[in-house]
């Protein structure tokens, strides 16, 4: 297997103006590598630097230290950590994406276009892309009648489900996934257990968070614990 | 489109643009900014509406710029728009003899020719960007018409068809935009500036001034135009929500120069300088 | 008392002074080397108002020899007090011969019209204008209008054609309809009727334009492509009067006057009085003529 990934001493750090300067210290010389084709699963408490983590990954948050090396298909290696803008908006149109557990509503676009839009944008047919989001709505359960709704009223539950439809059909490369069953009911947790699994089949590596031990067994194929911001140990699937 | 962006590099590429008013010495720059907390110069009495701006843009980019009342996020917009000129800096467009030459050299002839066909502006005020004393349907028909379109059915049919896609009832093509409401004149507007396809597109605080639901269908209308027809964009706004909703990457304003620049949700998420940090924390 | 011959008379030969004169023809000249561009110019003060044709009159004093026949019409009349009185002050002025025989003249001055007989080589037109700047409708101020014309800039002027079909059907534009000299200046015919526009382009005679109040003379060279604005769908169109005749000649093809009598019935009438007298005493004069796009 083909490395995708190499964490090296990643820090990061907080620090905040308005409380005089505070620092706060939320991940400590983290190293790590995730292969192709591989589902790393994190644990840990809450406050453990789980998410820190991942959205350091994605760019969200900008790292203090350390280096994340990630083997683009079309750039070659690039230091997530310190790349340009540019370099990052480019990998999050095309291979890498993140799905939370909360929706980012974008005000009356109706479900389905919220769903098509990231395939759309990367080339798709507009048809097409819709024709996947209907199937991923079917099988995640999604009552027909929200599909054209506007999801900004919608319970927990069923935005999470958008948010899950619209990172999986995008066809992501690398995805990094927080929570994706968190307020789900069984058979629909199944539902995406699936889905994420005939992901990984389709050659995606991803990065996932849980605190449900079913959605970790299933899914992770290798486990890090993080404590404090720190890397504990490496439990093998 | 997307995949563009790294191929040929950037569109837009900014340079040291500045913009004082009155008469600055040569330390009025260094007498104001952030640091000083103010963009007038304490010694001369210059105002610094902008300085030292530098950026690049690239194609199917929607750029934020964020900033409190006076920051000079308007005056950016407008030098680059050649509603006025600056005191100093550069400015390059690659769909302008590829990027070769400053904008700010350009004759007034040439000047009108990039702003009616490669630029679009969409202002704050309807009054700025519309002839009240024209039809809707004039409004777009003069873009037009500056692009060399003298067919009149042809021109009716594009400005219907443009009207058709910012939702303004193609009934109200040939009213006054003075009896529309708000969010009308707004998309009036729209279909002007998108009327000859350009490249680069400016709003300037679009949405301020009209109520949260037309706000809500306005930005809306932005995003599909954006990911139809890939148009790059620089969007003002004082309003994180509009930032965060349009934009890639978002710069920070504050007295004139830019404190801070970055993806538009590691801005909002992980501000790191301390204005920013308090802008932020101050959403609602 | 001076003995000189140069002060026997009260005024000099076409009332202006000589510096005067040589600085109106300058003006004159390069308004001829820019077709359709504005000229400004001095504009003494005249023995009539501002608003009466002194640009009118500027000109043609400023151009008139002791050789010209000269000719004056007002809205295509010879007779009115206007015409007349001009006519008379530049008799008194240069000893010239005056006529009103369009073909006899070689100087015409005139308002609001072209005759419609074909002007020659042997003559120039000088036109009364009111308001020479065509943009002024669009653009209120000078500066503004100025850049325009320099840049070439008449988006606004097509708009408001535009406008002029969307609100009324037509490029409905009375009188100063809106043309484009030698591919370059958009250019304000002065209130002549969109029925002489056409005669504007490729003529054998000199045109001349004198806006007094304005400060401002421009000219069309002979021969000079002069258009009148038009979309490539809807087009510039001539008055078209359709069966109806002159009421004193049975005469078409040429600009009719609509008359009230006393007891409110109307008649039409040719409006150049010239032209009328030769249609009326003799064979029809030459006469260009424009007929409307189907």
């Amino acid at each position: 297997m083909a490395r995708l990934l190499e964490i090296r001493g990643l820090e990061k750090q907080f620090l905040l103006h308005i409380l005089n300067g505070k620092r706060i210290a939320a991940l400590h010389s983290i190293d790590c590598e995730i292969e192709e084709g591989e589902i790393l699963g994190l644990t840990g408490k809450s406050g453990s630097g789980k998410s820190t983590l991942m959205k350091c990954l994605y760019r969200t948050y900008l790292p203090t230290a350390g280096q994340i090396l990630y083997h683009s298909a079309s750039l070659g290696p690039v230091d997530l950590a310190r790349a340009d803008e540019h370099t990052i908006i480019h990998l999050r149109r095309t291979e890498i994406t993140y799905c939370s557990q909360f929706l980012q509503v974008i005000p009356r676009v109706p479900a389905l276009d919220v769903v098509a839009e990231p395939m759309i944008r990367r080339g798709a047919d507009r048809e097409a892309a819709l024709g996947r989001a209907r199937e991923a709505f079917e099988r995640l359960g999604l009552p027909t009648e929200l599909w054209d709704a506007f999801p900004a009223t919608f319970s927990g539950g069923e935005q999470q489900r958008i948010n899950i439809a619209r990172a999986v059909i995008s066809g992501p490369r690398f995805l990094l996934l927080d929570e994706p069953t968190a307020s789900l009911d069984a058979k629909t947790k199944d539902a995406v257990i699936d889905m994420i699994l005939e992901l990984r089949q389709s050659g995606c590596s991803i990065a996932l968070i849980s605190h449900d031990a079913h959605t970790m067994q299933r899914l992770a194929s290798r486990r890090l614990h993080l404590a404090e911001g720190r890397m504990e140990e490496e439990v093998h699937a | 489109m997307n995949d563009m962006a790294l191929n040929s590099g950037w569109l837009l590429r900014v340079r040291g643009l500045t913009k004082i008013y009155g008469q600055p010495d040569g330390d009025s720059i260094a007498r104001t900014g952030p640091q000083a907390s103010t963009n007038i110069c304490p010694v001369t009495g210059a105002i610094v509406a902008c300085a030292g701006i530098d950026f690049d843009l690239y194609p199917g980019e929607v750029l934020g710029v964020v900033g409190e009342s006076g920051s000079g996020k308007s005056t950016l917009v407008q030098l680059l728009y050649f509603d006025q000129p600056p005191t100093a800096g550069s400015a390059f467009f690659t769909a302008l003899d590829n990027g070769t030459t400053d904008l700010f050299t350009l004759s007034n002839q040439r000047r009108r020719h990039v702003r009616n066909h490669l630029l679009g502006m969409v202002y704050q005020n309807p009054r700025d960007g519309l002839n009240f004393n024209f039809t809707a349907g004039g409004n777009i028909a003069e873009k037009l018409i500056m692009a060399g379109s003298m067919n009149v059915a042809s021109i009716r049919e594009r400005s219907s068809n443009l009207l058709r896609q910012t939702e303004v009832p193609v009934a109200r093509m040939d009213q006054t935009p003075r009896t529309f409401s708000g969010g009308m004149q707004q998309r009036v507007q729209i279909s002007k500036a998108i009327a000859n396809h350009p490249p680069l597109l400016f709003l300037d605080e679009v949405t301020s001034g009209l109520d949260v639901s037309v706000q809500a269908k306005v930005l809306d209308m932005i995003r599909q135009i954006q990911s139809e027809l890939g148009i790059s964009m620089i969007v003002v706004s004082h309003d994180l929500g509009v930032i965060r909703m349009l934009t890639d990457r978002t710069l920070v304003l504050k007295n004139g120069r830019i404190v801070e620049s970055g993806l538009t949700d590691q801005i909002l998420q992980d501000p790191q300088h301390a204005y920013t940090q308090l802008l932020v924390s101050s959403l609602l | 008392m001076i003995e000189n011959k140069k002060f026997q008379s009260a005024y000099n030969f076409a009332f202006l002074d000589e510096r005067t004169k040589r600085e109106i023809r300058r003006k004159i000249l390069k308004a001829i080397a820019l077709p359709g561009y504005q000229v400004p110019y001095s504009s003494p003060e005249m023995p009539i108002a501002r608003g009466w044709g002194t640009g009118g009159l500027h000109v043609s004093l400023a151009i008139i020899g002791r050789k010209d026949v000269f000719k004056v019409i007002d809205q295509g009349s010879d007779a009115s007090v206007n015409a007349c009185s001009l006519r008379q002050f530049i008799e008194r002025m240069t000893g010239c011969r005056t006529t009103v025989d369009t073909a006899e003249a070689t100087l015409i001055q005139t308002r609001h019209r072209i005759p419609e007989e074909i002007l020659t080589e042997q003559q120039i037109l000088v036109f009364q204008v009111p308001q020479p700047e065509i943009l002024r409708g669009v653009e209120r101020l000078e500066t503004r209008t100025r850049s325009m014309h320099a840049e070439a800039d008449y988006s606004k002027l097509w708009v408001s054609l535009y406008e002029a079909y969307v609100r009324y059907g037509s490029l409905m534009r009375g009188a100063g309809y809106p043309v484009r000299v030698n591919g370059r200046y958009m250019m304000s015919p002065s209130p002549i009727p969109r029925w002489d526009v056409p005669n504007l382009s490729d003529a054998r005679c000199l045109y001349l334009f004198g806006a007094g109040r304005e400060k401002r003379i421009y000219a069309i060279p002979p021969h000079t492509v002069v258009e009148p604005l038009e979309f490539e769908d809807v087009r510039f169109r001539v008055e078209d009067w359709g069966a109806t005749a002159c009421a004193y000649s049975n005469a078409r093809d040429a600009f009719l006057d609509e008359i009230y009598e006393d007891d409110s019935s109307r008649k039409f009438v040719v409006n150049d009085s010239n032209f009328l007298d030769k249609l009326r005493t003799g064979p029809r004069p030459p006469q260009r003529l424009f007929r409307n796009p189907q």
